[in-house]
């Protein structure tokens, strides 16, 4: 009990309440910047480690698939492929081993194989996967998005203002009356200064109030569920 | 042709005509003009203001996903620091490929400037996992959180590292972000040690950005494409011997990336029109009355 709960529990009241208190308090306080930047420079390290604990449960699952031959089986085998062979020649190269002098470039300015997988498969496969959007967006723009009624006409209104307004289109459309160039850049910066930065702001401050009461609840000992724990 | 499959067409067809709406703008230049706007001008206007004296950190907070959007600003800027000679240093938070980013862009802008020294011109520290804790510890010491460069040099042994600790040092920081290490370079870094933020974001992380911008915390912001073409066309205005390095074929940049945009933009219209079209007649159609 004490090991997996108590514990725990202890060590992220203390952890967790010294960014808190730190920044309320001055350099001049005995102790504090101490405190903080052991507290910060742990952080950084932990960070390492959590991305570490990511590849090991990537691991873990993707055999576990291949094992059970679930379906999607030989992607696991592919994910695992990837994951060992550039993992395996990043951490070579950003160790400098034997020939891996280097992460982005070796010693003599070529493509390390890291650099060369990151360049010629990564990059264009991440990209490939991003673009796809614009297909997407295309069709649902023909198919879905209709106007059924006041919401959706004042959506699309928006939209196409907004869409018109951030190319040089919404130059051309009232480019031909005096001063019209910019009429539609100004209403788009309008729709984005006014109406979005209201509702934005209602959102981020709605996620930052969420996000503080979640964090006092984890450092208080309410919230155990990332324990493994059930609330009590 | 039939109504209902006016209104549901082939989607190959749809993808074929996006297709070719950003394959041939980028292949035959239309050349739409470009303006600036006043976001775009505030970060450019701060930085031609800066000189030897002063230190911008670029930070690289994205992957190859939205290169096209954010390179283009990254080489900008690092363009527009090299022109005026600002010592820049640049870091990674981003984990999937920011610090490829970094490389590639510092590859091609240095390229174009073979004066500038590393070291004492420009520092590349690197990436470094965990963006929060890492942020709010170079506010004590850049070195707790990068002790050597990203050739492994130590920062002590770097002029440019000599004089600066901490973001008391820096004259401005801009994020190339697509997510949230934006918001932490806002909310932590501006916020508690008032180091001036410019942001380079993605145009569908743009919108959230503008509250920033209206509250003063972020000096200016260069919105997705639009935003990059924007600098781009300000920087080739500011620097004339520019200009035929923009205008190269084959070079990638954001002013050539907005024409393939702006047909796009135009096609997706013409989609949304059409779209609402058949579904109106179709709807009128149904509700008249049956000619039997």
């Amino acid at each position: 009990m004490f090991w997996k709960l108590r514990l725990p529990l202890i060590l992220t009241l203390l952890v967790g309440s010294v960014p808190v208190v730190t920044f309320f308090l001055t350099d001049r306080v005995p102790g504090v910047s101490f405190v903080r930047d052991k507290v910060e420079g742990y952080m950084v390290i932990i960070y390492g480690f959590a991305l570490l604990l990511g590849v090991v449960n990537v691991i873990q699952s993707s055999v576990r698939k291949i094992e059970q031959r679930r379906s999607g089986w030989p992607f696991a085998v592919s994910l695992l492929a990837g994951l060992f062979v550039m993992g395996g020649f990043g951490i070579l190269s950003a160790i400098r081993v034997g020939p891996f002098q280097g992460l982005l470039a070796n010693a003599g300015g070529g493509m390390t194989p890291f650099s060369w997988m990151t360049s010629h498969m990564f990059n264009p496969l991440q990209a490939a996967m991003f673009s796809l959007l614009a297909f997407y967006i295309a069709s649902a723009a023909f198919r879905s998005l209709r106007v059924r009624n006041l919401d959706g006409a004042m959506l699309i209104g928006a939209a196409f203002i907004v869409m018109l307004g951030r190319t040089p289109l919404g130059e051309y459309a009232f480019g031909w009356l005096p001063g019209g160039e910019t009429w539609l850049p100004r209403v788009t910066d309008w729709i984005m200064a006014i109406p979005n930065t209201a509702a934005q702001r209602g959102i981020i401050i709605g996620a930052a109030l969420g996000a503080a009461s979640l964090s006092l609840r984890v450092i208080l000992g309410i919230e155990r569920s990332y324990l493994g724990a059930q609330e009590k | 042709m039939k109504l209902e499959r006016l209104i549901s067409p082939d989607r190959r067809i749809l993808y074929l005509l996006i297709a070719l709406g950003t394959a041939i703008p980028i292949l035959v230049r239309i050349g739409f003009p470009v303006s600036a706007t006043p976001p775009v001008e505030a970060v450019f206007d701060a930085i031609a203001q800066f000189d030897a004296d002063d230190v911008v950190l670029l930070s690289f907070d994205y992957g190859p996903n939205v290169a096209p959007e954010c390179s283009p600003m990254g080489e900008a800027i690092l363009r527009h620091c090299f022109e005026r000679r600002i010592p820049v240093i640049l870091i990674a938070f981003f984990p999937v490929g920011g610090i490829t980013m970094a490389g590639e862009v510092i590859e091609r802008v240095l390229s174009e400037y073979p004066a500038v020294r590393p070291g004492e011109d420009y520092v590349f520290l690197g990436y470094k996992d965990g963006a929060q804790a890492a942020m709010k510890q170079m506010g004590v010491a850049f070195a707790n959180v990068f002790p050597v460069d990203n050739d492994r040099r130590p920062l002590a042994e770097l002029p440019l590292m000599q004089r600066v600790t901490n973001y008391s040092d820096i004259s401005l920081v801009v994020t190339l972000t697509t997510n949230v290490i934006g918001d932490w370079w806002i909310n932590l870094v501006n916020a508690q040690f008032k180091v001036p933020i410019a942001i380079g974001a993605t145009a569908v992380s743009a919108p959230k950005f503008y509250a920033f911008l209206d509250s003063g915390q972020a000096i200016g912001m260069l919105g997705g494409l639009k935003g990059a073409s924007e600098y781009e066309h300000l920087l080739v205005a500011a620097y004339p011997h520019l200009r035929p390095l923009y205008e190269r074929p084959g070079f990638y940049t954001a002013m050539k990336g907005m024409d393939a945009q702006t047909v796009d933009h135009a096609l997706i219209m013409l989609f949304i029109v059409l779209g609402n079209l058949f579904y109106l007649l179709a709807k009128r159609r149904k509700a008249r009355p049956s000619a039997v």
